[in-house]
This record gives structure tokens, C-alpha cells and sequence, in this order.
């Protein structure tokens, strides 16, 4: 069942010493990892452990009081989300974040975004480079759509999908531009078995198709172990654990987190 | 017939007029989901900028069209500065807050905007000529006896406005920046995290906002003379949108001429009637009740001012989205 550790030689995120808290409650203390190039990293933790936050500040939405976060060799103390985006993050949200009136489509295309170049004008017109562009560009999301297997309900409202649907469009949309580290924030909360079987092909097949390197939050014990190569355990906003699934899963610390310490 | 088509026309006209004003709700409704109050004291103030420099500009021996363009650019520059503001310090403290929140913000900035456009530019009343023609003009003189009257200037107002319209909706469908737009106004975290720089869209949508506000402000100025009164036609835009929907751009303009078009067509035909119900009431109420009842036969005058706001209630009890708005499906 255990295949032998994939090797990984090249760091594309690492964390320093963050701390993060909002007034008195501190989310995160003194937390440092790093995410290599190509590995599926997992961040685990009871409620509350500061997961969220975490992916949160790798991506900018919050800006850590303390340490540093260095990507692609680029220290830096605070971005903005759009700014994390130009450069290559993407992400998906715990609470689904759609554009809930637009079709499957459309969202997967303001996935490409960043990647539109053609001037206003031009684009208005609907002529010369800007119909080339919108060309390449749905060819790009015709692409995703089939790889999710989600043809059948590209012209449909995303308001009105089921929860597996909308979680599989915001992947999508994540996926549209091309990411070099694509954040999944509970990829598989809330899915049946089947869903989830689906949405593990689907990192696994991102992972190895283009080689996007993935750093996911996930509770289900069961899908971590088996997808992700390395672990990262919080709790109460401090890191107890960090190294491959089996070393994680038999770490005292660990166990102790999740089942309370024995007396 | 032909009075009964003069008096549509004219209401459609007027209507035009009403849809203007409620595109600028409609513009930042649908783009950071905040219902901005402030959009008449924006008209208001795009228009004393546009009187006030025009007259300046005048006194200066300017050609009269070198004096128009200039003044539109000074408004227009002036409205830039004001979403600008908007931005900057209103609404960036207030991401990922509430609605209700933001709309309480805006109504502060109604105040402000207000106070300040009259500090500035002065509060009288001014008169705005464009150089638009104003002679009443008769039409169709052949289909009907003695033709039927319209006024130049609700023509050129029409033909402003539908190309104002045309302009927004090739801007909103087509471009990236429109698609950037709608994405915001569902889901600002989700519109960050694809790339997508908030405070840049927010200041291209107010600034978009307070163009729409200086048409309408140049529009209604130069048939009503620029004054207070004009922020108050964020008023009359309120029934509109909740007959459109607060998120149409075409239910803006059918909103429109629909008020429009029943408040004139009321007025004229069912004025007199509702007149001669409330003089009925008043002689005849019983006694006791009598002066009661003319107080409300009174109020039955005068329809055309609360036409839009009956109307606006009904509709808010049958369909409370609008003709044309998205129906919100909660899930729970």
C-alpha cells in the first residue's frame, strides 16, 4: 500500500517563524515549513488549529505580525491577494467562493484573468486580437472542463449546482490560471465517497499531469495519508508535527491532539 | 388618440430621464453590492462642476464649444476625484463588511459630498444651457389632428441616454474589466484570489457612476436649472430600481419609462377622476367623518407624486426581485 517517498530537491515556499493574531487571540505562533516543488504538502489540525489562517497568509488575505514568507526565492513581510495571484498562487475557499450568478463557464474564465492582455478597445470591438485571445482562452477552459468532467453543466447558473459541483468549478477556476501552487482549503468537506474519490483523482492527476505543486487542509484522515507526501500538524496555532504520512501518524503528539493525552 | 399618444410620449421621455439616474444605482449595485446613496448628491454635484465652469469658462471669452468640452472635463475630473475618495477612504476600511454596513457609509457620504459641492461651487439655482435645442416641435401632423407635441430637448435627452446605455452594456458583456466587475460584486475574496484588484475595480466602477451622474446631471440641469433639488431625484430613482430590478441594466431604462410613462398617463386620465372622488368625499362624507375624508380626497390630487412609489409598493409585494433582478435563493 505504501509506496516509497517521492524526492523532492527544490523548495518553492517556505514559512519563518509566522505569527498571526487578531487583538488578544493569537491564530498562529512561531510557525515555520516549507513546501517543495512538486509535492503535495498537507496541513492538518483539529478546529481552530490555524490551518485556515495559514493558507491565508501564504495567499495575502492576512499579514502576519511577525516572520517571513519566502517563494520562488522572494522574501517577503505582506502582498496582497491579487498581488499572490500574478504571481502564481491560486486557491479555493472551505465556505465555496463562486460567482454565484455566472455560469460554470464564465467563472472557470475569470480563472484566466491575469493571463488577458488585449486592450480595452479592442476587446469591445470583439475584433483583431482580442477575438484571437477569447479564442485561446476558451480553448484553455474547454480544457479544464473536460479534465473535471464537468461538460455537462458548463452553461448552468453556479447558484444552482449541487455542493460536489461547486467545489469541482472552484477548483476549475483555480486551475484556469495556470498556478504553480494551487492552495486547497478542504477540497472534500462535506462530499460522499464518491465525490471524493473523484476530487483525490482529480489533486493527484493536477499534481501529476502538470506538475502544480499543492499544499491542501483536509479532516479526513484516510485521504491525507494517502495523498500528500509530507504533513504539517497545527494546534492551537503552534506546529507539533511535520515530516511524511507514517512518521506523522505514529507521532505521539499528534495522536495526543487529536484524541486528547491520556491520564 | 393623439392626446393620448402626446401625453405617453412625453411620460416615456421623462421616463429616460428617471432611467439615468437609477443606471448609477444599478452600476455600483452590481459591482460591490452596495446600494450607494449618495448617487444624487453625485448628480448634484457633476452638475453645479459642469454649470459653475461653464460659466467661468464663458466669463473668459472661451468659443462656446471650447467652453463646453472644457467644462465636461472639468466635471468629469471632478466626479474622478470623488470616487476616488469614495475609495480610498470610505470603502476600503470596509471590505468583506456587511451590505447595510456600506450603505450606512454612503449615506454619511451623501451629507459630505453634499455640504461640499455647495462650499464649492455655490448654492443657487443655475441655469444650464448646452446648447441643446429646447423648441417644442410638432410631429406626425398628418396621422393626427394637430400633430402631436414633444419637446426638442426629451429628444436629445433619449438619444443620450441610449447611447450612454449601449456604451455601458458593450463595456459590462465584452471586456475583460466588465467580467472583472461582475466577479467582484458576487464574491470579493474569490475575485482577489484569482488576481483581480479590488480597490481598482471599485474605483473604475464609482468613476463609471459618476460619469452616468454627470449626464444626468447635464440632462436634468439644462430642463430644471441646476440646483438642490436634483440630489433628490435619487428618490424618484428608488421606485425605478424596484421595479427593474437593483441589478439590470436593461430593467433600469424599462423601470423608467414605465414610471415614466404611468405617472403621466395617471396624472392626465385618472387626475381628474380621483379629483372629483375627493370633492365627492368631501361634501358627502358623514358627518363628523366629513372633513377626514376631504383631507383625503385631497391627498388623491397630485397623483404624479406618488404614482411611482404605489406602484414600487406593489411590486415589492408580487415579485420583490424586480422585472428583471436575480431571484435570491437562500440556502439554508
Amino acid at each position: 500500500m505504501s509506496a516509497p517517498p517521492r524526492l523532492f530537491n527544490e523548495v518553492l515556499l517556505s514559512v519563518e517563524n509566522i505569527s498571526l493574531s487578531f487583538g488578544g487571540v493569537k491564530a498562529l505562533t512561531d510557525i515555520s515549513f516549507d513546501i517543495m516543488k512538486g509535492e503535495i504538502r498537507a496541513i492538518i489540525g483539529p478546529n481552530g488549529a490555524g490551518k485556515s489562517s495559514m493558507l491565508n497568509c501564504i495567499n495575502g488575505f492576512y499579514h502576519p505580525q511577525q516572520g517571513a514568507i519566502t517563494y520562488k526565492g522572494v522574501k517577503r513581510r505582506r502582498m496582497r491577494p491579487h498581488e499572490a495571484a500574478e504571481q502564481g498562487i491560486a486557491r479555493t475557499f472551505q465556505n465555496i467562493a463562486l460567482f454565484r450568478g455566472m455560469s460554470t463557464l464564465d467563472n472557470i474564465m475569470t480563472g484566466r484573468n491575469l493571463r488577458m492582455k488585449t486592450g480595452l478597445f479592442w476587446q469591445a470591438l470583439h475584433l483583431g486580437p482580442a477575438r484571437r485571445e477569447e479564442i485561446e482562452h476558451r480553448r484553455a477552459v474547454e480544457r479544464i472542463i473536460d479534465f473535471l468532467e464537468i461538460q455537462h453543466i458548463r452553461k448552468v447558473p453556479v447558484g444552482q449546482l449541487p455542493y460536489g459541483l461547486q467545489k469541482r468549478v472552484e477548483l476549475g477556476r483555480a486551475l484556469a490560471a495556470e498556478p504553480e501552487l494551487l492552495l486547497l482549503d478542504e477540497p472534500m468537506a462535506g462530499m460522499n465517497l464518491e465525490e471524493k474519490q473523484d476530487m483525490c483523482r482529480f489533486v493527484l492527476d493536477v499534481n501529476d499531469e502538470f506538475g502544480t505543486t499543492i499544499c491542501l487542509i483536509e479532516h479526513d484522515m484516510g485521504v491525507v495519508m494517502d495523498i500528500s507526501d509530507r504533513v504539517v500538524v497545527l494546534d492551537y496555532g503552534k506546529k507539533i508535527g511535520d515530516g511524511v504520512p507514517e512518521v506523522v501518524k505514529n507521532d505521539p503528539a499528534v495522536i495526543g491532539a487529536y484524541l486528547g493525552v491520556g491520564h | 388618440m393623439g392626446f393620448f399618444i402626446e401625453v405617453l410620449i412625453g411620460g416615456l421621455l421623462a421616463g429616460v430621464l428617471y432611467s439615468l439616474v437609477a443606471l448609477g444605482f444599478v452600476l455600483i449595485f452590481k459591482a460591490s453590492g452596495v446600494f450607494n446613496f449618495a448617487q444624487g448628491a453625485m448628480v448634484l454635484t457633476a452638475a453645479l462642476a459642469l454649470v459653475r465652469s461653464l460659466e467661468l469658462f464663458g466669463q473668459w471669452k472661451w468659443p462656446f464649444w471650447l467652453a463646453l468640452v472644457s467644462a465636461f472635463l472639468f466635471a468629469a475630473a471632478i466626479m474622478a476625484v470623488v470616487a476616488w475618495g469614495a475609495e480610498r477612504l470610505v470603502l476600503r476600511k470596509l471590505v468583506n463588511q456587511e451590505g447595510i454596513i456600506l450603505f450606512m457609509a454612503t449615506i454619511g457620504m451623501t451629507f459630505f459630498i453634499e455640504g461640499l459641492a455647495q462650499t464649492l461651487f455655490g448654492a443657487d439655482v443655475y441655469p444650464l444651457n448646452l446648447g441643446l435645442p429646447k423648441d417644442p416641435l410638432f410631429i406626425l401632423e398628418s396621422l393626427f389632428d394637430g400633430g402631436i407635441l414633444v419637446n426638442e430637448l426629451d429628444i436629445w435627452a433619449a438619444v443620450i441616454a441610449g447611447m450612454l446605455v449601449a456604451g455601458l452594456a458593450v463595456f459590462f458583456q465584452r471586456t475583460r474589466i466588465g467580467r472583472a466587475l461582475r466577479a467582484v460584486a458576487d464574491d470579493h475574496a474569490a475575485a482577489q484570489s484569482v488576481g483581480i484588484p479590488l480597490n481598482q475595480i471599485w474605483f473604475i466602477v464609482w468613476l463609471v457612476a459618476g460619469l452616468v451622474a454627470l449626464v444626468a446631471g447635464a440632462v436634468w440641469g439644462s430642463k430644471l436649472g441646476v440646483q438642490f433639488s436634483l440630489s433628490l431625484l435619487a428618490l424618484k430613482a428608488l421606485p425605478v430600481l424596484i421595479l427593474g430590478g437593483f441589478t439590470s441594466v436593461p430593467g433600469a431604462i424599462i423601470g423608467g419609462l414605465i414610471i415614466g410613462a404611468g405617472e403621466k398617463i395617471s396624472e392626465v386620465f385618472a387626475g381628474p377622476l380621483l379629483k372629483d372622488l375627493g370633492a365627492w368625499l368631501a361634501t358627502n362624507g358623514a358627518t363628523g367623518l366629513g372633513t377626514v375624508l376631504g383631507d383625503v380626497g385631497a391627498t388623491l390630487t397630485g397623483i404624479e407624486i406618488w404614482f411611482a412609489y404605489v406602484v414600487a409598493l406593489l411590486f415589492l409585494l408580487v415579485r420583490p426581485q424586480g422585472l428583471f433582478g436575480e431571484r435570491i435563493i437562500e440556502r439554508v
